[in-house]
């Protein structure tokens, strides 16, 4: 660990488990407007994130990437709580199903649709945009 | 013959009967696992989004208005337009599992009213197509499997009908397991929001402006909200699912176990009817055997003393000559 750094406790909970929960130094998220970083005893805040990536410094200053989407986020008295409803890391996280999901999103944008289906498809594509970008990235 | 023949064959239709209630016995119970494992897994994420929105809520500027948390009852005659989604399941053989819900269901439409169905599952689907009930026949989704995509789309339909006001309350009527041997059948009003989690809701009444700790909600608490009300929406629909399907296999183990053990008992007595025939058959046999040869015995005596007479008068006969 090193010396002097602050530390907030952290747990990232996805819909399917819990991702991390353990003491952290720091927190990046996506953010509709850009992206936010978040230290020890930051303001008491809510946030809502957007599909992207999602990195957790640990305690030892080692970097956890992991891509995450749609979900929400509050840090209150040096907890921070993350809720997203996806959240993979960049092993798990498979580039050919990324590509078919883009793939497929991009047909269903050529088609004639009703608006909540260009809703669906546009979330859909913003997925898997941010997969794609996001396993790259470290290759 | 004929009657040991008749026996033999109806063993044979049940132990094949058996074979199938065994493997759907079997079956349900690994699905039922891995159902509840997967609620298990989603547990604390929608325990979390509880309290993040009940936060969000306590921290909402004074007079905010969101198209989910408005109130639509505003005077006495107002006649709101019901929606009702039910979770069915795809087959029968499940006990009285479908029946309690469709039952359910019927009480609660007003055919008179434009009520509007929602149904997931195909006995419920078919059962309502027949019985002149609005059932939206755009919406199909299959009771197998329950996983979040699809409650995400099923939430996501509901949730769009209701921001465009074609509909004013959504109930959602499912079955619960209350322990391992009992379901009920359950309804929850879904929306209005303030409906569903009343508790939420009326514990901010009392904090006034001043008593509120501040928080900032970025980047504005309209957007927060739309992160985070369809997710806290599709957590109750998801489980909805969840805990049906489980209802489901729960009940549908229950039926295959007493299926299995009337036909065993069944089994057992028709073996009892059939050794007996078959004894009796036999029994039959070594009577008329016995009989047969009795009477054989019987008939050579008859022939041997005859025969016996007649050397003996012949003899006589040699002597006196």
């Amino acid at each position: 660990m090193a010396e002097g750094t602050a530390e907030f406790s952290l747990q990232v909970i996805a819909s399917n488990r819990v991702f991390y929960s353990d003491k952290a130094q720091q927190l990046i998220v996506e953010c509709g407007n850009g992206k936010v970083g978040l230290l020890a005893h930051h303001e008491a805040v809510i946030l809502a994130t957007v599909p992207g990536e999602l990195s957790i410094q640990k305690r030892d200053g080692k970097w956890i990437h992991v891509v995450a989407g749609n979900g929400s986020l509050v840090f209150a008295n040096n907890r921070c709580t993350v809720l997203v409803d996806t959240c993979e890391t960049q092993e798990e996280l498979d580039r050919r199903r990324a590509q078919e999901a883009l793939e497929r999103a991009q047909e269903r944008m050529r088609q004639k649709q009703s608006i909540r289906e260009y809703n669906l498809t546009q979330a859909a594509m913003a997925r898997a945009l941010s997969r794609l970008k996001f396993k790259d990235k470290y290759n | 013959m004929a009657s040991t023949r008749e026996i033999k064959e109806r063993i044979n239709s049940i132990k094949n009967t058996l074979k199938i209630t065994n493997a759907m016995y079997m079956i349900s119970s690994t699905k039922l696992n891995n159902a509840r494992k997967s609620l298990a897994d989603t547990e604390p994420y929608y325990y979390a989004l509880q309290a993040m929105f009940a936060r969000v809520l306590r921290h909402l500027p004074e007079g905010y208005t969101h198209p989910y948390l408005e109130v639509r009852e505003k005077s006495e005659d107002f006649n709101p337009r019901k929606a009702v989604i039910c979770v069915t399941a795809d087959k029968g053989l499940a006990g009285a599992y479908n029946h309690n819900v469709l039952k359910m269901v019927e009480k609660e439409i007003r055919p008179d009213f434009n009520d509007m169905l929602y149904v997931v599952g195909e006995v419920g689907r078919q059962y309502f197509y027949h019985h002149n009930v609005n059932v939206d026949g755009e919406f199909l989704y299959t009771a197998q499997n329950p996983s979040l995509a699809r409650a995400r789309a099923i939430s996501e339909e509901i949730l769009t009908l209701y921001r465009e006001k074609e509909i004013d309350e959504v109930y959602l009527i499912y079955t619960e397991m209350k322990n391992s041997m009992e379901c009920e059948t359950k309804m929850i009003q879904l929306l209005p929001l303030i409906r569903l989690d009343e508790k939420l809701f009326h514990s901010n009444a009392g904090i006034t402006a001043v008593q509120r700790d501040s928080i900032a909600l970025l980047p504005n608490p309209g957007d927060l909200l739309d992160n985070i009300i369809p997710e806290y929406v599709n957590g109750y629909v998801y489980s909805a699912l969840i805990e049906s399907y489980c209802a489901e296999h729960n009940s549908r183990m229950q039926a295959m176990d007493s299926a299995n053990k009337n036909g065993e008992k069944l089994l057992a007595e028709l073996s009892i009817r059939y050794n007996r025939e078959r004894q009796a058959q036999i029994t039959q046999e070594i009577t008329e055997i016995a009989a047969g040869a009795k009477a054989r015995a019987q008939q050579l005596e008859i022939q041997r003393k005859r025969m016996r007479k007649q050397m003996a008068e012949n003899g006589l006969s040699a002597v006196t000559e």
